[in-house]
């Protein structure tokens, strides 16, 4: 045993190893985990993002499109008026659009004037709204406001059922479900959560379950009403109440067809579907009939561009019952991850996403919202991913160009390097993936996007004011459609 | 032929150009850039301090004033300014030490024990436990009283424990008090077991202090498999699966399917202990390194064959710490004593509490406080020793219950605490009636059975540990609940967390490899050269080096 003093050859093993680790470096791979792909088959993500991404082979950015783009950066927006009422101008850079949701601001303004009116607000996005979050927080800030009971429009079945607060839904395992995430012909057309449901079993009864949740504005469930589709078959329902059951009867005549389960406000209900073979069912409305009500329309895995398959004629059906007056788009998470960084065909995609949403809703406002910041570890750091802005900024390019509002939640929530920020606040805003909000930071998002909508509406409020307040127009006014224009080359130097 | 120039240019290559900022850098302290043992200025660092201290290894004071100073900065490049707070607390710990040893009226001895107790534990209850009591108030009473904005410095319960096992080993005049304050603040301050543990205690190593330093080729190799495994454990399997799987998971339980909550709680409970393990193991080792010898904190727990044994093989220095100042403190075995009483008797009033306002909503918090009191109450009413084990049983429930709030403020880890102490008691009456279970020597198949049921039951108790509050933890469980068996759907999982899984498993197997495996290991490993040893440690720095770099792998949700 060798007793004598080993300090120096222990020093000279550290020392040596740290020689060793700087060769080691040199000649191996940097990484020692492969960013394998995954077998897409069982992994959530909508079919038509897959296609485009595969299509979209040849993209290399040139300095002439970022020259390009930094002027369009600078380029002044200029409206024209609509109802009389023309927001400021705005740079590309800074562009929110509020011009092109007026049609919204008047309705919440008559809304205001005689609280018996309501307004609806559609909100499609990915998992960043599942479980209900951000839209909760938009929905409640507008009740608070303007008033209005009810969380809106429900799926039959969800993902994140499970994880929402604001309305609680159980169902049986039976039910036969299509998305329009990954299917492209449904048996029957899809309703304007983007599913549809059938309750096909013969032997087991398919029911689903509602329980209202704790938040506030949402703690009933106001005037139930089914919606189905159509069919050439009838079929039955019974609706458990406490210990009534009221048995209906489905008459699957329209494109759409309403059921109501009950007048008022209830607590709980279940619904037995029997016999309702081949019926598209799409889900159950809460709304108490006055003020703001926002449905949720989430899907994990979405990029927003299944959206352009949707029937307009059942939406049309759909928008009769409804009434909508604000189509919120809030997607980006999903097309963040496949090494792209033009975005010239998702632009593309979208376009005709949002041009299919004027098809089915008509003279709605639509909002894009943009994507959130989002994190990557480059070298030993996280940073905000090299995706984020590009994306962003062709969010913003198509929502100028279909003439929609915009919310830059990047900007919005801090810009560069402001997911790794709320990750790591204390206490936390985000969750570990750098992608995803959780309860509170959804909140907080939420809060943010209401009062940039809000900010919008006092501003229209004292354009309105005005426009009272100047000689009164003449009486004829030129068609809406034509009268929302951008001037692009006001400014040119 | 290789100018200046040359090697300067290659070190800019691969480092970079040093500027003054990156200088001060490791000097300043940062709250975003702990000195973490693996961290790459912890090891410039170290190679620096560790050459000149082997020239010092001759000398005394020099040499402990050395290492004081290391350990104060490195305790300031984790804490900021509340290395001032280390400092002071040492003073007033040796003061009250030095008066406790002079003093020879018992009754006197034991009032500045008083004083010192509750002064390290006042500063140990403001910084770490404030908050949690204004809010526990607040909730209980409505209160409205304004949280405090306190920092938690890093390793302040680590230090304060061991500073109190010196003041209580004086007071029980098991060791004799160090020759002056510059020999204390060495004892409080050495840095491989500051702000992590191991908890030293002062009569393992007040001794070494006053040995003539020396340094074995034994020593060294124990050293260097030790940091090698802790480096592999902490930052590779732990780090890794916590980050891209586990807190994922955590954060937002309902999002995912029952299968991945199984899965994040078995990765949790391999990424703590190769987290905590892995930091102790290279604390030790590096203290080995030193010339120093700190007690092993972690025998691979999870091969415990009972709840009893698991406490032996789990941060083994703190639950020492435990038996020998508190158990015993409030009477150990032998008698009943008013703290003894007063926790549990809190905690169950609590639980019953809890199960009444919350009986109109759910019947099962009543269930669940009226079983665990039963249980408690069984646990000792049919022992044939009634009267000793209802105290003995009081006594340990005290134990873990504050146990379990050391390890952090809140109520999670008071309910992960007297889960362990129910265990333990019902153990206890087990081995009554079952006394031929009590040395382990049964056959292989109750083996592998007790050491599965205990296993799975410190995973269910780590999902209230890892959990941010109540609620989620029992999202979690709720979730697991759920599970059923889908083959087909578990290997698209595993196939997408490919990493993740190949890392846990690599954990679990090496965790629960023969010891005569990791024995053989060890042997090669003692016989190999020198430079193919530094090469060993070399590699396993690149594998952290590579791990720390890995992108982290996007989110995934799963369609069934």
């Amino acid at each position: 045993m060798n007793t004598k003093s080993y300090f120096f050859q222990s020093f000279a093993i550290v020392a040596l190893a740290f020689v060793a680790f700087i060769g080691f470096k040199q000649i191996l791979p940097d990484k020692i985990f492969s960013d394998s792909k995954i077998d897409s088959k069982n992994v959530l993500i909508d079919s038509l993002l897959l296609e485009s991404v595969a299509k979209d082979s040849l993209s290399l950015k040139s300095d002439s499109i970022e020259e390009s783009e930094r002027r369009l950066g600078q380029q002044k927006i200029v409206y024209d008026a609509s109802e009389g009422i023309e927001f400021p101008s705005e740079t590309f850079d800074n562009y929110k659009g509020y011009q092109y949701l007026i049609s919204f601001y008047e309705k919440l303004y008559q809304l205001e004037q005689n609280p018996q009116r309501h307004v609806r607000i559609a909100y499609y996005g990915d998992s960043m709204t599942d479980g209900d979050l951000i839209v909760q927080d938009v929905r409640n800030n507008y009740q608070d406001r303007f008033g209005g009971n009810g969380v809106g429009f429900v799926s039959i079945t969800s993902e994140s059922a499970a994880s929402r607060g604001s309305v609680k839904a159980t169902y049986s395992k039976n039910w036969k479900t299509q998305s329009y995430l990954n299917v492209k012909r449904p048996a029957s057309p899809f309703g304007v959560n983007g599913h549809v449901f059938f309750a096909n079993d013969q032997t087991n009864p398919t029911w689903v379950q509602y329980e209202a949740g704790l938040p506030k504005h949402t703690t009933t469930l106001d005037n139930p009403t089914l919606f189905y589709g159509r069919s050439s078959k009838r079929g039955n329902v019974n609706f458990i109440i406490g210990k009534d059951t009221l048995k209906k009867s489905l008459s699957p005549n329209n494109l759409v067809n309403t059921l109501k389960v009950t007048s008022g406000s209830i607590k709980a209900f279940k619904a037995n579907f029997i016999h309702a073979d081949s019926i598209p069912i799409y889900g159950f409305n809460f709304d108490n009939g006055i003020g703001v009500h926002v449905d949720n329309f989430s899907q994990r895995g979405n990029s927003g561009l299944p959206i352009s398959m949707f029937d307009a004629s059942v939406m049309q059906a759909f928008d009769n019952n409804l009434k909508y007056d604000l189509i919120v788009l809030h997607y980006g998470t999903n097309v963040l991850n496949y090494g792209t960084k033009n975005y010239f065909w998702y632009e593309k995609g979208m376009t005709k996403t949002v041009n299919k949403i004027k098809e089915s809703f008509p003279g709605v406002s639509i909002l894009i919202v943009s994507t959130a910041d989002k994190s990557t570890k480059y070298d030993l750091e996280m940073k905000t991913d090299s995706a984020v802005v590009p994306l962003m900024k062709a969010q913003k390019k198509y929502a100028l160009e279909t003439e929609s509002g915009f919310v830059n939640l990047y900007t919005l929530m801090g810009g560069d390097g402001s997911m790794v920020k709320w990750v790591d606040e204390s206490p936390a805003k985000a969750n570990k993936d750098y992608t995803h909000f959780n309860q509170r930071g959804a909140r907080a998002i939420g809060n943010l996007l209401y009062s940039q909508l809000n900010n919008g509406y006092e501003q229209y409020k004292i354009l309105r004011q005005k426009r009272e307040t100047s000689v009164r127009p003449k009486a004829i006014r030129k068609p809406k459609a034509d009268s929302v224009s951008v001037e692009k080359d006001s400014v040119n130097e | 032929m290789i100018t200046i120039d040359n090697i300067n240019n290659w070190f800019i290559q691969d480092f970079g150009a040093i500027t003054i900022e990156q200088v001060k850098s490791w000097f300043i302290y940062n709250p975003d850039e702990k000195l973490l043992f693996n961290t790459g200025l912890f090891l410039g660092l170290f190679l620096v301090f560790y050459f000149v201290y082997g020239f010092l290894r001759k000398t005394f004071y020099l040499r402990l004033t050395y290492v004081i100073l290391f350990s104060l900065f490195f305790y300031y490049k984790s804490s900021g300014i509340y290395f001032l707070l280390l400092l002071l607390s040492s003073v007033v710990d040796y003061g009250l030490s030095q008066i406790i040893y002079k003093e020879t009226k018992v009754a006197a001895k034991k009032i500045y024990l008083v004083i010192s107790v509750i002064l390290n534990l006042g500063l140990l209850g403001y910084f770490k436990y404030m908050n949690f009591m204004i809010g526990t108030y607040n909730d209980m009473f409505n209160g409205h009283f304004k949280f405090h904005d306190i920092f938690l410095p890093v390793g302040i319960s680590f230090y304060t424990f061991q500073s109190m096992s010196y003041i209580i080993e004086i007071y029980r005049e098991e060791i004799k008090p160090t020759k002056n304050y510059i020999e204390y603040l060495f004892f409080v301050s050495f840095f491989p077991q500051l702000v992590a543990g191991p908890i030293v205690r002062a009569k393992d190593f007040l001794p070494q202090i006053y040995q003539k330093l020396n340094l074995t080729k034994q020593d060294v190799n124990n050293a260097l498999f030790l940091i090698i495994g802790g480096l592999i454990k902490k930052t590779v399997i732990s780090n890794y699966i916590s980050v891209n799987f586990v807190d994922r998971v955590f954060d937002t339980p309902l999002t995912y399917t029952s299968f991945e909550n199984l899965m994040a709680s078995y990765g949790y409970a391999i990424q703590i202990y190769c987290d905590f393990s892995g930091y102790s193991d290279m604390a030790i080792g590096i203290a080995l390194l030193l010339g120093f010898k700190l007690p092993a904190n972690f025998r691979t727990p999870y091969k415990s064959t009972s709840i009893t044994d698991f406490w032996r093989r789990w941060h083994i220095s703190l639950s020492t710490w435990l038996k020998d100042f508190l158990y015993i403190s409030i009477g150990g075995n032998r008698e009943g004593s008013f703290a003894g009483f007063l926790f549990p008797s809190l905690f169950f009033f609590g639980l019953l509490l809890w199960g009444i306002t919350s009986y109109n909503t759910s019947i099962i918090p009543l269930i669940v406080a009226f079983g665990s009191i039963l249980l408690f109450c069984l646990s000792f009413l049919f022992s044939s020793k009634r009267k000793q084990t209802l105290v003995t049983n009081f006594n340990l429930f005290t134990t873990m219950l504050l146990g379990g709030l050391w390890h952090g403020a809140g109520a999670q880890f008071i309910v992960w605490g007297a889960l362990h102490g129910l265990a333990l008691a019902v153990h206890k009456i087990f081995l009554e009636f079952f006394p031929s279970k009590k040395d382990g020597k049964s056959n292989f198949l109750w083996r592998f059975f007790s050491i599965l049921i205990t296993f799975h039951f410190v995973v269910f108790c780590w999902i209230f540990f890892r959990a941010r509050d109540f609620e989620t933890a029992l999202q979690v469980i709720n979730n697991i609940g759920q599970l059923t068996f889908e083959p087909q759907n578990w290997k698209a999982i595993v196939l997408g967390y490919k990493n993740v899984f190949l890392l846990m498993l690599f954990g679990y197997v090496w965790h629960f490899l023969p010891e005569v495996i990791t024995d053989k290991m060890k042997l090669v490993f003692d016989n190999t050269p020198l430079l193919i040893k530094a090469i060993i440690l070399g590699f396993v720095y690149w594998i952290v080096y590579a791990t720390a770099v890995a992108g982290s792998q996007p989110f995934i949700y799963f369609q069934f």
